[in-house]
């Protein structure tokens, strides 16, 4: 059985607390729910939830949407992003949770990337140490989303060329950019057969494309 | 101090009426803080539970389910769990013996999100309390097989298909009873495309000559992510059957060179000559059906690979001592020689896979072309006593069936493919033209996670 593995990272550093963390949940479980409705994601797709401040944390491992329930995401009052030791833990798990095809196992689809993040990494060095080991694990997609006023496009446009803001981080916005994600990962399950980066559904109005 | 002597200290004096205000005030200032209190106790503890690991697996809809749910926690008591019922959900809740389980069991008969009450009494609170709650919800997926839809393609779309196709091509037995081989062919549109009214991308096409006895098929794969590719299999295997058609109109030499690699014991000299053969033919339909593509897309000023699609072509024929066959190959799906007298299943070439599911070559890639050594590869040419049946499949068939390419190779499985096919209503009898509605109905196989368009070819 194969399946469409998507990893998503959430920020979870002191500013997210509070309305954003909420928002995201809310967004998330939402998004859950679609997706469930989707008979072929139903069948085929697995989520994981990746958490990053001062710690990283896998809160989710990748898990067919069947069997999904969403952990409870907490986050601490204050401290650093630490986005490159959480691609450090995606890249990892990537290699342990991700089939790859061989004569005797069927691989899995490519997987999806989503990184959503309201500053910037704190662990530069790392983080731009680790972008050339992410970008070869040969993702279908990687998508970042800058929420908030605060979150930093630059260091983002060195992980992937589909970056994607928000300038509120109320619960309407981040809902509307989950149903965007469940939007991608509905093309990403049906785009079979292509070795190019997926065609991205067009954003909501809410959600900017930056060029 | 006698209690007397304290309310007069506490009076200040007073008059009785202001002394009475005084104490309302004060008592009512009290108790709203005292309840405060416990209302705070009360919050501490319902947070407390909350946040335990209380975990309700999902269930599915007409899945037998059965999950033991525990409360891990001492100071509750009395604890209950309601909310689903035999009559709405299909499920039922008991307490087990040790009073701070529960067991949720049956078959759930509604999908969706729906509320369990977890009510308890909490051991150590000030003061006897009332019933506490905490909402917990299970989940019952729907079954994926309930959820697809099958919207048409619109009326108006460029490079009309019909969501379905078959074909039976009978080679009338020989007068003396002897059976010719015929050919079946079905196709038919995926789940995954019918659920967004997407239009059929494979196709396939067959020809039998009735003069020279040649046997050709072709089956293609359009890419699901090339918006035209549903034109770029319909082009490949035009292009290719009608290429193999005008060359094989008129064999003599092929035939001769066959006959002689036979004779000749295979010798290098023949050898030779047939490959040049099988160039000039199934090599040059390849090559025609990738110009044909990207003529067809410059026309129309796309690009080529928007009209992406793989190519699984054999032509066939018998001859005194035996079968030939030869083919090309580009792209995933399998074309295979299965024979049950000796047990093997002959793979003509592997498919073109990558690291990931979905990876593959293309006709329309112009390095399939470019480098000649590997494309001789994608060349195949056998020689058999006799077979059974000759398989071309799209992946849509090939990957619910076989999954991996070690099972390609496996003769059990082509034997299981075989049995399948018979056990699912496929008579594949001499001269059976019911077949083609036969094979088509049996390609709509559940197969969870593979809903691509299907298409299979038998020459049997």
């Amino acid at each position: 059985m194969r399946h469409l593995p998507v990893y998503i990272l959430i920020d979870t550093s002191g500013s997210m607390k509070g309305e954003p963390i909420e928002s995201v949940k809310v967004g998330l479980s939402d998004m859950i729910a679609t997706l469930r409705q989707d008979p072929y994601a139903l069948e085929t797709v697995c989520i994981s939830i990746i958490t990053f401040d001062r710690e990283v944390n896998q809160i989710l491992p990748l898990t067919e949407l069947a069997d999904l329930q969403i952990p409870n995401i907490i986050t601490p009052d204050s401290g650093p992003t630490f986005l490159g030791k959480a691609l450090e833990m995606l890249c990892n798990r990537i290699e342990v949770e991700v089939q790859k095809g061989t004569p005797e196992q069927k691989g899995d689809w490519r997987p999806l990337l989503f990184v959503l993040t309201d500053g910037k990494p704190s662990d530069i060095q790392v983080y731009e140490n680790i972008i050339p080991k992410v970008k070869n694990k040969n993702f279908a997609s990687i998508i970042a989303c800058a929420a908030g006023p605060k979150a930093k496009i630059e260091p983002l446009k060195k992980l992937t060329d589909q970056v994607f803001t928000l300038d509120t981080m109320d619960a309407t916005s981040f809902k509307k950019f989950f149903v965007w994600v469940s939007d991608v990962i509905g093309v990403g399950g049906k785009s079979v057969g292509t070795t190019d980066s997926l065609e991205l559904p067009g954003p909501p109005a809410e959600v900017n494309i930056v060029i | 101090m006698n209690i007397e002597k304290a309310i007069d200290l506490l009076s200040n004096g007073e008059s009785d009426e202001r002394m009475s205000g005084f104490i309302k005030y004060y008592a009512n200032k009290l108790w709203a803080e005292y309840n405060e209190y416990l209302m705070n106790e009360i919050v501490v503890i319902e947070n407390k539970v909350k946040e335990l690991p209380i975990v309700i697996p999902n269930a599915s809809i007409r899945k037998p389910y059965n999950a033991i749910v525990s409360i891990p926690c001492e100071e509750m008591t009395d604890i209950t769990l309601s909310g689903l019922t035999e009559e709405v959900q299909g499920l039922k809740i008991e307490k087990q013996e040790d009073g701070k389980s529960f067991k949720i069991s049956g078959t759930p008969k509604e999908s969706g999100t729906f509320d369990v009450t977890l009510r308890y009494k909490y051991h150590g609170l000030s003061v006897e309390r009332p019933y506490l709650e905490r909402m917990l919800q299970i989940i019952i997926n729907p079954d994926p097989r309930d959820l697809w839809k099958d919207i048409p393609v619109p009326e108006d779309m460029e490079y009309p298909k019909d969501n379905t196709a078959k074909e039976y091509v009978k080679v009338a037995a020989l007068s003396d009873g002897t059976p010719q081989k015929d050919i079946v062919a079905a196709s038919k549109r995926g789940r995954s495309h019918a659920q967004e009214g997407k239009p059929r991308d494979d196709d396939f096409r067959l020809y039998h000559d009735e003069k020279t006895n040649w046997y050709v098929i072709a089956v293609s794969d359009g890419a699901g992510s090339a918006p035209y590719s549903r034109e770029g299999s319909r082009i490949a295997c035009n292009v290719a059957v009608e290429h193999c058609k005008e060359q094989l109109a008129d064999s003599e030499n092929f035939d001769d060179d066959i006959n002689l690699y036979h004779l000749d014991q295979k010798s290098e000299a023949a050898g030779k000559a047939i490959s040049a053969d099988i160039y000039k033919i199934v090599g040059n339909a390849a090559l025609k059906a990738h110009k044909a593509i990207a003529a067809e897309a410059q026309q129309k000023g796309r690009k080529t690979k928007e009209y992406s699609t793989t190519l699984l072509l054999a032509i066939c024929k018998k001859y005194d001592f035996g079968w030939f066959v030869a083919s090309f190959w580009v792209g995933d799906g399998a074309i295979c020689l299965y024979n049950q007298a000796d047990k093997t299943a002959m793979m003509l070439g592997m498919p073109d896979e990558g690291e990931y599911a979905g990876q593959t070559r293309f006709l329309t890639m112009p390095e399939i072309f470019s480098d000649s050594n590997k494309f001789y590869q994608r060349m195949n040419c056998r020689i058999v006593p006799d077979f059974t049946a000759l398989f071309l499949m799209t992946d849509g068939v090939s990957d619910p069936k076989f999954e991996t390419d070690a099972n390609l190779k496996s003769y059990d499985k082509w034997n299981e493919l075989w049995a399948d096919l018979k056990e699912n209503g496929v008579e594949l009898t001499d001269d059976n033209e019911e077949a083609a509605n036969q094979l088509l109905n049996w390609l709509d196989f559940w197969s969870p996670g593979n809903h691509d368009d299907r298409t299979i070819a038998i020459l049997y």
